[in-house]
């Protein structure tokens, strides 16, 4: 099996000398296509900076990412990032449809036929009918699903979301984590969810990695042995799901209590 | 009644308020240095074509300083903003420059430029470089880093980000200097003119003066005022259509 996204021995670090601060420190991961992969740890654990290290959009200290094979020195094409911070990541002086469009600026397309496919993703994020509306004349909800609409338009093979639905209401959020799920499998999208919500890590993998305290590493990876599609009452009770919450649960109150790791 | 209308009509009494109070002292004085405002209403109609003849004048001369700060000191502003040790190196200066008041360097200028319509440009020009200079450094040195993450996760090229991400998102803020320079263009010009006679209507005013019409000069001041006014509603009106995402008036759809 080959990997989308690979990293070997990457670390990351502020500052020097006396001043010297790790925050990634030999972390070792690797993503397969089709994969949806969560990313949990206790919280500042680095979560963050490791999302911009794997997007190209932080250069890592020591180690390597790789995408599709190459080394990545800049945001590769086929990787999109969803921020958390949707209301600042859309552009307020364009449309919905323009924003979506804004990301398709390196695809091989037509005009006409690029706008046929923002309109079809945005359809799919269910939007359709607010082509024309401004992300700031919508809920937070849907202004997320244009920033993922955007993600997938820009010839996405790889999403890394970035606590994607950390700003949403619990309801909405509930709609969103099945939604992006039913776009992965649509669009056949990779995908690399950071969070810090165990239950939502685990309900939305297939594999959870665990990160450990700063400097941070992957610690454990869980094998989330259930079905998909999933399903918000029948997932959320299942053993196998219990079973995968308890140890990741486990494993980062054990962290948070500052227990020796394995 | 609206609660809104009452409110606007209210602030109507207050001026006509005031007219009154000035005719009925007008009528007590009995001296031409003190006209009032019938006086004024009669001075307006016999010296209209003149005035705004004067006005053109200046106001075609505070549009051609303004003209030339802008196309100087917006880029001037976006490059210290984005070049930071330059910014921070200037920053003192600017800071200086901001606190002088404009009419303060028209010596200076006549010195080198005399007192024709070139040296009235440069000072008209540098009063409205400093709000231009210093919201378009401040634009541009505060832009959301969100968005250069945006712009790169995007694969836009520095070139790309600069006009389609920066550019725009400055803009608010820009043109909120640009209108505070309008207001200082039109003040400016004014100045100049009465203290380096020429034409225009602070000439016409100062002249008016001199010759004790004092009613011909209110006269000048009210369509000063209109002009001030009118100018103002429209750059009001293109902001609101041009950043309109910026005002954001409308609700949420939701």
């Amino acid at each position: 099996m080959t990997a989308l996204l690979s990293t070997s021995a990457v670390g990351k670090h502020y500052g020097s000398g006396a001043a010297r601060m790790p925050i990634i420190d030999g972390l070792e991961l690797s993503i397969a296509k089709g994969e949806f992969v969560s990313l949990v740890g206790p919280s500042g654990c680095g979560k963050t900076t490791l999302l911009m290290c794997l997007a190209g959009l932080l250069a890592p200290s020591e180690g390597q990412v790789r995408f599709n094979g190459q080394l990545v020195t800049a945001p590769p094409i086929g990787l999109s990032v969803v921020f958390q911070d949707y209301s600042r990541s859309l552009l307020p002086w364009k449309s919905n449809l323009d924003n979506v469009l804004f990301g398709m600026r390196r695809v091989q397309l037509s005009g006409p036929e690029k706008r046929a496919r923002a309109v079809e993703i945005l359809a799919a994020v269910g939007l359709s009918g607010f082509e024309a509306h401004y992300p700031w004349q919508v809920s937070g909800g849907m202004q997320q699903r244009v920033a993922i609409a955007r993600g997938i338009a820009a010839q996405s093979q790889l999403l890394l979301l970035d606590e994607p639905l950390a700003a949403v209401d619990a309801q909405t959020r509930a709609d969103m984590q099945d939604l992006l799920l039913d776009l992965a499998k649509r669009f056949n999208q990779t995908c690399v969810l950071v969070t810090h919500d165990v239950e939502e890590a685990v309900y939305m993998a297939n594999r959870v990695l665990v990160l450990g305290p700063r400097p941070t590493k992957v610690v454990r990876e869980v094998i989330v042995d259930l079905p998909m599609p999933r399903d918000q009452l029948a997932t959320r009770e299942d053993p196998a799901f219990l079973h995968a919450r308890h140890e990741v649960m486990a494993l980062i109150r054990g962290m948070r209590q500052g227990k020796a790791l394995a | 009644m609206k609660r809104e209308t009452r409110i606007a009509l209210l602030g109507l009494l207050v001026p006509l308020g005031i007219v009154i109070l000035w005719q009925i002292a007008a009528l007590l004085q009995k001296t031409p240095l003190f006209p009032g405002p019938g006086k004024v209403v009669v001075a307006i109609w016999d010296n209209y074509p003149v005035i705004l003849h004067q006005l053109g004048i200046t106001l075609r001369r505070a549009s051609a300083g303004f003209a030339v700060a802008v196309v100087t000191m917006i880029p001037l502003g976006i490059f210290l903003g984005r070049v930071r040790v330059v910014g921070k190196v200037l920053e003192p200066l600017m800071d200086m420059l901001a606190t002088l008041p404009p009419p303060a360097i028209i010596p200076l200028v006549m010195l080198f430029a005399g007192t024709g319509d070139w040296a009235k440009i440069v000072i008209i020009a540098y009063a409205a470089a400093v709000p231009l200079l210093m919201n378009s450094y401040e634009a541009s040195h505060s832009i959301n880093p969100m968005l250069s993450r945006v712009a790169k996760s995007l694969h836009l090229s520095r070139l790309e980000t600069m006009r389609l991400i920066d550019w725009p998102s400055s803009l608010p803020m820009i043109a909120t200097g640009a209108r505070l320079a309008i207001a200082s263009s039109l003040l400016v010009s004014v100045t100049s003119e009465m203290l380096l006679s020429t034409n225009g209507i602070g000439t016409y005013l100062q002249r008016s003066q001199e010759n004790f019409r004092i009613d011909a000069g209110l006269a000048g001041i009210a369509f000063i005022s209109l002009a001030g006014v009118l100018v103002n509603a429209g750059v009001f009106r293109l902001e609101k259509k041009w950043l309109f995402w910026h005002y954001r008036d409308q609700r949420p759809a939701e």
